[in-house]
């Protein structure tokens, strides 16, 4: 039955539905977890790294001055959404010589999904992303947004496999007006028990935050492996040999 | 739906210009790229002939963009329907206008649209009255989209337009007040009432009267 | 009398460095007559204070030795905390002021927030930067004053019609920079209230009146604070006697 309307992504299913964008979202769901957390201070990025896995990798990509965000699908369709991104952030600061406002980054991506969701002979981008920014109207923001082009802002959020349960986890723990701190703590927990693999390492993680220095400048942390470690002792995660590396 | 950032989630109603408000239901990625089409348009009608849209134009428009999309090759519809709201510059009469995915677009005094839209529509029927002001509209909306929406206050949205005058978001607490006072007049009800079985989810409301409100 | 050529040389307005072509064509020979340019006529003035910026435009509409209008409007509201004044070519001036006018628009109802001043001033100068290297460049110039909606920071950017932006804390356009210039050097302080904003524009326009060889009918003036913009009641009428 399907097979009718799932040849082209510009044809609506009888039940209204896009097939094309539903097995974007499905390849997603196999990519490593990402997920994000927003604090009163600041904002973490945690995904798992999938090394093993040929297909669906997954990982973190640092992007542009003031946003930066998590990746869960296809790299490939990620790094083409990362540079037309980039792209739009620095017209953005040639044409009105200031940062683009998160929102309107995270929109212009969006919008480039969506118009592959409704123009023909093309797929959807198989990539889903969680955001985080600042910008000076609207603070510290977590986005996410899937294949379909919907975005939406949250609190903490996360995507790829196991989302589901990270949500669920997530909802349990999060607290109104965290610190950062806690929110590394919450994000390493959460993702401990939602991967494969009952060890955590720095290799298998990756971490990311925003947040704000105490002279109010707004800096954005890609985690080394030491920190990541030293991160993992401190809640007890890291397994044997693991906590050594780095 | 706890996690999620009511602060930065954009919004189902948006404005087209001042005075020109849309609700939709369906795809919000299409509706973006459809309310942006009509911002443009609004501005640039303003630009050419210095007048602002009026309701009537920015909805032929927007079911114009909807019908194209219909009939050219290699895309596929708009899947959304709207509701337009406004009044037309210097004049009080409130107008609703409803768009749908094939570019047909009609005048109401109160409609829905979206999930459970049909059972709304049909409370609309039996409740609507000429003539309502400001409290029985906002009143009225409140009602019919409880009889779809489960959660109550905290997944109701509600803009108010009035001629003149910016667009106006009811607040939450606002909301909750009319929820709970119109709950207190079920119960009372409830003896002789049968209760509809309520569905969750997403309805876009709108009726005809002094104020204009709508959606969740 | 300067002599005839095939092609128009270019003349440069001493006060804007604007390319004037006065040009008659008698026999297929031009003849030049200098005559300053509309723009340097037209007074446009800004300061800022603490908490507010001021912008004055004289209410003269010209053309050539006539006054049109004495009622003219230069200025436009871009959005609720930015005010664009304009002077230069007519035609030019009100179609690029309406053109930035809608783009302005357009950004506040698509990102449901206003653009500051400083972008909204650094937009201009590329939209003007694009147009002078095109077939057909804007002749306008511009004043733009602000108050950042986040920081409630007053602001003043000037503009000439070769996309040249500065911000400044007070500024003039045209003749009006000989005598008003040097009056502000001397008096504006940057933490001035708006009383005092206004005696300075006195002060201005009183010396336009004074020196300024040219009637620029008095002036509109229009201040921008923190709640938005609004056109304040102005004295025109006083009399000022040249020395």
């Amino acid at each position: 039955m399907s097979r009718r309307y799932d040849s082209r992504t510009t044809i609506f299913s009888p039940e209204g539905r896009l097939y094309q964008v539903e097995y974007a979202l499905e390849a997603i769901s196999h990519a490593g977890t990402a997920l994000g957390i927003l604090a009163k201070d600041g904002i973490v990025l945690a995904a798992e790294r999938k090394v093993t896995s040929k297909l669906l990798e997954q990982d973190t990509s640092a992007e542009k001055l003031n946003m930066i965000c998590a990746v869960a699908g296809m790299t490939a369709d990620a790094n083409i959404l990362i540079n037309y991104a980039r792209q739009a952030a620095q017209r953005y600061l040639l044409t009105f010589n200031e940062d683009i406002p998160c929102e309107q980054l995270v929109r212009r991506l969006c919008d480039l999904k969506q118009g592959y969701t409704q123009h023909g002979g093309l797929r959807p981008f198989g990539v889903s992303f969680i955001y985080a920014g600042y910008d000076p109207q609207r603070q510290f923001q977590l986005y996410q947004s899937n294949p379909s082009g919907n975005y939406g802002g949250w609190k903490a959020t996360s995507v790829g496999a196991n989302n589901a349960s990270a949500q669920s986890l997530l909802k349990q723990d999060y607290k109104e007006d965290c610190d950062l701190k806690e929110a590394c703590g919450m994000a390493v927990k959460v993702l401990s028990k939602t991967m494969d693999s009952t060890k955590l390492s720095s290799e298998k993680i990756e971490f990311a935050t925003v947040g704000k220095t105490k002279d109010g400048k707004i800096y954005h942390h890609l985690w080394g492996a030491e920190e990541i470690t030293a991160l993992l002792k401190e809640h007890d995660l890291a397994k044997g040999e693991d906590a050594e590396m780095g | 739906m706890k996690l999620q950032d009511t602060r930065i989630t954009p919004s189902k109603i948006g404005l087209i210009d001042t005075h020109v408000c849309l609700a939709f239901a369906g795809l919000n990625a299409d509706a973006r790229i459809l309310i942006d089409k009509a911002r443009l348009e609004a501005q640039s009608h303003r630009l050419t002939v210095e007048d602002p849209v009026t309701i009537e134009y920015i909805t032929k428009y927007v079911a114009g963009v909807q019908q194209r999309y219909t009939q050219s090759g290699g895309v596929r519809p708009f899947g959304i329907s709207t509701l337009i709201v406004g009044f037309d510059k210097g004049d009080k009469v409130p107008r609703l206008y409803q768009t749908e995915p094939s570019g047909i677009y009609s005048a109401w005094k109160a409609n829905a649209i979206g999930r459970s839209s049909k059972t709304v529509r049909e409370f609309l029927e039996r409740n609507h009255k000429d003539g309502m002001d400001r409290e029985e509209t906002i009143k009225l909306t409140v009602k019919s989209l409880l009889e779809v929406v489960q959660t109550g206050a905290k997944n109701i949205e509600i803009a108010i337009m009035a001629p003149g005058k910016a667009m106006e978001m009811l607040p939450v607490d606002e909301i909750e007040s009319y929820v709970k006072n119109i709950e207190v007049e079920k119960q009372e009800e409830a003896a002789k009432k049968k209760t509809r079985t309520p569905g969750t989810g997403t309805t876009t409301i709108l009726t005809r009267g002094p104020g204009e409100g709508s959606e969740s | 009398m300067l002599e005839a050529r095939e092609f128009p040389p270019i003349f440069l307005c001493p006060v804007c460095k604007a390319p004037q072509l006065i040009t008659s064509k008698y026999a297929s020979t031009f003849l030049f007559i200098y005559q300053p340019p509309k723009s340097c006529q037209e007074v446009l003035l800004g300061i800022t204070g603490k908490d507010f910026t001021l912008i004055a435009a004289s209410k003269a509409a010209m053309r050539g030795a006539t006054i049109l209008k004495a009622s003219d409007d230069k200025t436009r509201q871009l959005n609720k905390h930015t005010l664009m004044a304009f002077s230069g070519e007519a035609g030019d001036t009100v179609q690029f002021a309406e053109y930035i006018q809608a783009n302005a628009q357009l950004y506040s109802m698509r990102n449901e927030a206003d653009l500051s001043p400083s972008a909204m001033a650094n937009f201009v100068r590329r939209e003007l930067a694009s147009s002078l290297r095109s077939r057909k460049p804007y002749m306008v110039n511009l004043l733009l004053g602000g108050v950042d909606p986040i920081t409630d920071k007053p602001s003043l950017h000037w503009l000439d019609y070769l996309a040249a932006l500065a911000p400044v804390p007070y500024a003039a356009h045209g003749y009006a920079q000989y005598y008003c210039l040097s009056i502000l050097d001397k008096h504006h302080q940057p933490d001035i209230d708006l009383e005092r904003g206004l005696e300075l524009l006195r002060l201005c326009t009183d010396e336009l009146k004074r020196r300024l060889p040219i009637d620029f009918k008095g002036v509109l003036v229009k201040v921008v604070t923190k709640d938005g913009i609004r056109e304040i009641d102005y004295d025109d009428s006083k009399q000022v006697q040249s020395a």
